[in-house]
């Protein structure tokens, strides 16, 4: 237990410090932000051309416009952030060399790579949070009065789906580690986005965990919401074989 | 206790196309600075893969301060000390940043820590790279990092994979000088290199290593070891070509 918390205490160390997470971090909270202001804010005009073109849901000019569209980027965006994260905190050992010198150590790789995830786990939980709270700044600088109960279901919404996108972004530290690089974990997260999306667009297979997020968030029913349990067995699965990959690591190619 | 602080058996690891290292022993004992040279490709660094788990062994054993590096006894690695390949230097952490998370990874923590990482910067000369971030670093300054998180916590068995690589002539007497003190207190240290002249200095033992296989020993006392040590080699590649 000792080297665990060892290990998470370096890697949140090595984490605070690193302009990656923080530059990603600003890239989602703040582009998430500002995109789904801009669209509400188009949508409180008059003109029937843009009206149009927004669509009927972005079009209403309200919290409901709002939260709708940064659920929507932050399925497809988040997805994308998170995996270039995850990708960087595992997949930067190889390409920096540092791996070598977490060998013969008291605190075993499976220790770190445990620790990255749970360091990765709590970023993209700091982040989710801050784009809901940036979004509510948003909505309240836009003159959108205080939010109803709908409203504040669909906040609520947006920091889980924040969280869910993270867990499905998961099998990025896998492929960086077994690829040893970031670009197989990036790879990886565009294959899951890619999926995600032409899933959520067919109106296909809303049960598959990379997909459940991303539909639950554009039609959140129960149906959509009960399909969110299997969400878990993403990070489950592919948390253990990150792990299983470092513990039987060997320098040999 | 054991006065050996590594021992190697008759360890074997071949790559594919049949490089490698083949029937190794050796061994590192208390107080010895034992030095491992070879030409480029001879298996230097295989070998000290192969000590710390980077690899493992097709065949043979690796022993660390008494225990099989893989059996179910577990070795105790914070008393390793060891610099293989990259030094471990993170590009968004300053020096000191560095060795203290070095430290940790090594269980110590608080004012042990801070001790043995203040310890380290004084005796490497690190004072003026302490407070700035690796990745502005140059290579030579990087590698006393990485020497310094190697060496601060006094291991008592030092693993050192060419680690000259990159000093300026200032840091290969500083770091001769940390490795003649450890080994005056009592640690175990193998340096590998390609520098005859450098190991000469302060080895109290040379093995050298050809094709993977250790193919004899120099004295490092001796009057003329290079052409010793490239008789041997030759010799070695004649028998296994």
């Amino acid at each position: 237990m000792n080297a665990l918390i060892d290990a998470v205490a370096v890697e949140s160390r090595k984490a605070r410090s690193a302009r990656v997470l923080w530059s990603t971090g600003a890239l989602l909270t703040f582009g998430v932000a500002t995109l789904a202001a801009v669209v509400v804010a188009a949508g409180r005009t008059a003109d029937p051309a843009m009206l149009a073109k927004l669509g009927p849901q972005a079009a209403t000019g309200d919290w409901t416009a709002l939260l709708a569209t940064a659920a929507q980027v932050t399925a497809a965006g988040g997805l994308l952030a998170f995996g270039v994260g995850l990708s960087w905190l595992t997949g930067r050992e190889f390409a920096d060399g540092t791996i070598s010198g977490l060998f013969g150590l008291p605190v075993s790789r499976s220790a770190i790579a445990t620790a990255k995830l749970i360091v990765f786990l709590a970023w993209a939980v700091v982040v989710s949070a801050a784009l809901t709270v940036l979004l509510l700044v948003a909505g309240f600088a836009l003159g959108l009065g205080a939010p109803d109960v709908a409203a504040i279901a669909g906040v609520a919404r947006q920091f889980a789906l924040g969280a869910l996108t993270a867990l499905i972004a998961v099998p990025a530290a896998w492929a960086a580690s077994w690829g040893r690089g970031l670009l197989p974990g990036i790879a990886i997260t565009v294959g899951i986005l890619v999926l995600a999306q032409v899933s959520v667009l067919a109106d296909f297979a809303s049960w598959i965990p990379f997909v459940a997020p991303a539909f639950w968030s554009i039609h959140p029913d129960v149906d959509s919401a009960l399909a969110l349990s299997v969400v878990p067995l993403v990070p489950l699965i592919f948390g253990a074989a990150t792990v299983m990959v470092w513990r039987r690591l060997q320098l040999d190619r | 206790m054991s006065d050996v602080r590594l021992r190697l058996s008759g360890v074997s690891r071949t790559y594919r196309g049949g490089a490698g290292v083949h029937g190794v022993d050796l061994d590192v004992a208390a107080g010895e600075i034992h030095a491992l040279v070879g030409l480029n490709g001879a298996g230097k660094s295989t070998l000290m893969k192969l000590m710390v788990g980077m690899l493992r062994a097709d065949a043979g054993t690796v022993e660390v301060l008494g225990r099989n590096i893989f059996g179910t006894d577990g070795v105790d690695w914070a008393q390793v000390g060891a610099l293989i390949e990259y030094p471990l230097a993170y590009g968004e952490l300053d020096g000191r940043t560095n060795l203290l998370m070095a430290a940790r990874l090594r269980g110590m923590r608080g004012r042990a820590a801070a001790t043995a990482v203040d310890g380290a910067i004084d005796e490497l000369r690190l004072d003026r790279y302490a407070a700035v971030r690796a990745r502005r670093l140059s290579l030579g300054n990087k590698q006393r990092i990485g020497l310094a998180a190697a060496l601060q916590h006094h291991p008592r068995l030092i693993v050192l994979d060419e680690p000259t690589n990159a000093l300026d002539p200032s840091g290969v007497i500083l770091l001769r000088e940390a490795l003649l003190r450890r080994a005056e207190a009592g640690a175990g240290i193998l340096i590998s290199s390609h520098h005859l002249d450098e190991v000469a200095r302060i080895a109290t033992r040379i093995s050298v290593i050809a094709d993977g296989r250790i193919v004899g020993t120099l004295d490092p006392d001796g009057i003329d070891i290079e052409r010793a040590f490239f008789a041997m080699v030759y010799t070695a590649e004649a028998t296994t070509s």
